[in-house]
């Protein structure tokens, strides 16, 4: 479904992505780990057609994805359709003067009937259960009412891919917990999901695979999750665990910890 | 979940123009980057003091206003076409492509002149307009911009004038990175025919508008709890090396010129 192969991008001479190579399948739940500034962000931007690589090749559905096409506006327009990005601010995604508008917006352009489109933000707003957000102004939400807002535009559009950018950032312990529910609610629907994090946090529950990145923009792990999160050493080399001092049974020492993990290093 | 979320969307879309979304993409990316490229970039070959580049290239820029000698203006003008030989080709391209477009269109304008007898205006003005804009483009893209505006110190322009041009900066940044994000949500969200263009992108003009009075309010409330009184220094390190004598040596010669050529 999606194939990269060795994919470079950089921003006015800056690298952002270094040979990259990356097949994902159909129903599959990827997760992309990796420290700050490793090209997680920039990987899903290109995935999305927002940057186009400098090099290398980037196919959808067996299509190679090109600026050319991307300018047909036919072609441009029905990829976007099959791929949907919540990007890591939702507030950039939320214009409209109502959550109603905001969902309704993409299958109103899809030249649904008022009925249908009442019907689609109706189910949208139960799935997500925003029900009493309906007539509310987007910019009044709260960061996590605001993200479950901008994953209801995007599913409103029915896209076979869906794409997050940090959905966990800056949501609370309960939003974060049901939003990892609901993602793998939408995986199992049959949804190809991909999304990057570099908490360890909730990855093992979202993801079986995960496709670690290095502090030199390249691809250095693609594998289980749970293998991945057994690998210290490699964890410890990209930055993704820290050290932490405190105490058990009155003693205290320090080391590597992984959140919610049940592998640790002494 | 809802059936139709189940089943893959069959549609097919219909053409719609998304002109203006992309060509405002483009420029924003084009403003942004050149910020970043300004946040990157390191002088190795015109590494003189910003003070001394903002005050003799002021400086340059009035003596050439004043000049009555067509000597004195190309005089100038070859000292400007060989200083900017120190920079990077890249570089050299984009300010003598911005500086022949300038007194190109300077000289277009004045073309009916000539046909009226009056040549001194073409020969001093174009020349005049190329050196200007050279020096200008020549201080940007080899000073950064923080730089710029704490040199401006030495001219006695009030330290909160130098903030409020350092904020300035860094909000137009901030707030195209914003509203560059936004158009590429529009873009994405709009995978059919948006009859109502404009009120999609009045809803991106309110929402840049709302962030931006969020953004004045959180630094305001910021500066307070950092004790913030409404007095502000830019404190600054003088350093003077031999490049900077060098190039004092080279603007007092271009003024001694100025004085004899002015009194020929």
């Amino acid at each position: 479904m999606i194939d990269l192969k060795d994919v470079s991008y950089s921003y006015s001479g800056i690298k952002a992505l270094s040979h990259i190579d990356l097949h994902i399948s159909k129903g599959e739940a990827v997760v992309l780990m990796g420290p700050n500034g490793s090209g997680k962000s920039t990987l899903l931007k290109i995935i999305n057609g927002i940057a186009v690589p400098d090099s290398g090749v980037y196919r959808f559905n067996g299509e190679e994805i090109t600026q050319k096409k991307l300018q047909d506006t036919k072609f441009s327009k029905l990829f976007h359709q099959k791929i949907g990005f919540v990007f890591q601010n939702s507030e950039v995604q939320l214009f409209c003067p109502d959550v109603f508008d905001e969902i309704a917006f993409g299958p109103r352009q899809m030249g649904m009937s008022e009925t249908q489109v009442q019907q689609r933000v109706d189910d949208c707003l139960e799935l997500l259960s925003i029900q009493d957000l309906k007539h509310r102004q987007p910019y009044h939400l709260s960061g996590g009412e605001k993200r479950k807002v901008a994953i209801a535009c995007v599913l409103a559009l029915n896209p076979e891919v869906l794409t997050l950018d940090e959905p966990m950032n800056g949501l609370d312990p309960r939003t974060q917990r049901w939003l990892v529910e609901f993602l793998v609610r939408l995986n199992r629907a049959g949804k190809t999901l991909i999304s990057s994090m570099h908490n360890l946090e909730m990855v093992q529950e979202i993801s079986r695979r995960a496709v670690l990145f290095d502090e030199n923009h390249t691809i250095v792990a693609d594998c289980p999750t749970r293998d991945l999160l057994e690998d210290m050493d490699l964890l410890k080399k990209v930055n993704l665990v820290d050290e932490y001092y405190h105490k058990h049974d009155g003693s205290g020492h320090s080391h590597f910890h992984i959140h919610s993990s049940p592998f640790h290093e002494d | 979940m809802p059936e139709w979320l189940l089943k893959d969307e069959n549609y097919v879309p219909q053409g719609d123009k998304d002109t203006f979304i992309n060509k405002s993409i483009l420029s924003l990316l084009g403003v942004l980057s050149r910020i970043r490229a300004q946040g990157g970039y390191k002088t190795d070959r015109l590494a003189v003091n910003p003070t001394l580049k903002v005050g003799f290239t002021v400086l340059l820029v009035v003596l050439l206003s004043i000049s009555r000698s067509f000597a004195f203006v190309i005089f100038i003008n070859v000292y400007l076409l060989a200083a900017l030989c120190l920079l990077k080709g890249e570089e050299i391209l984009k300010i003598l492509k911005t500086s022949f477009a300038v007194a190109a269109f300077t000289f277009i304008i004045l073309l009916p002149s000539v046909f009226w007898g009056n040549y001194y205006s073409i020969c001093m003005i174009t020349p005049k307009v190329f050196a200007t804009v050279t020096a200008v483009n020549m201080l940007s893209h080899s000073t950064k911009w923080n730089a710029i505006t704490g040199a401006v110190k030495s001219f006695f322009v009030p330290d909160i004038f130098i903030l409020v041009l350092d904020i300035t900066i860094k909000y137009i940044f901030l707030l195209g990175e914003f509203s560059l994000n936004m158009l590429y949500s529009l873009k994405l969200r709009s995978v059919g025919k948006n009859g109502d263009k404009y009120t999609s992108l009045s809803g991106v003009a309110g929402t840049m508008f709302i962030k931006s009075k969020e953004m004045a309010e959180d630094m305001y409330s910021a500066m307070e709890c950092r004790g913030f009184t409404g007095e502000y220094r830019r404190y600054q390190k003088i350093k003077f090396t031999f490049a900077d004598f060098l190039y004092i040596m080279i603007h007092m010669a271009i003024i001694f010129v100025f004085i004899y050529l002015e009194r020929a």
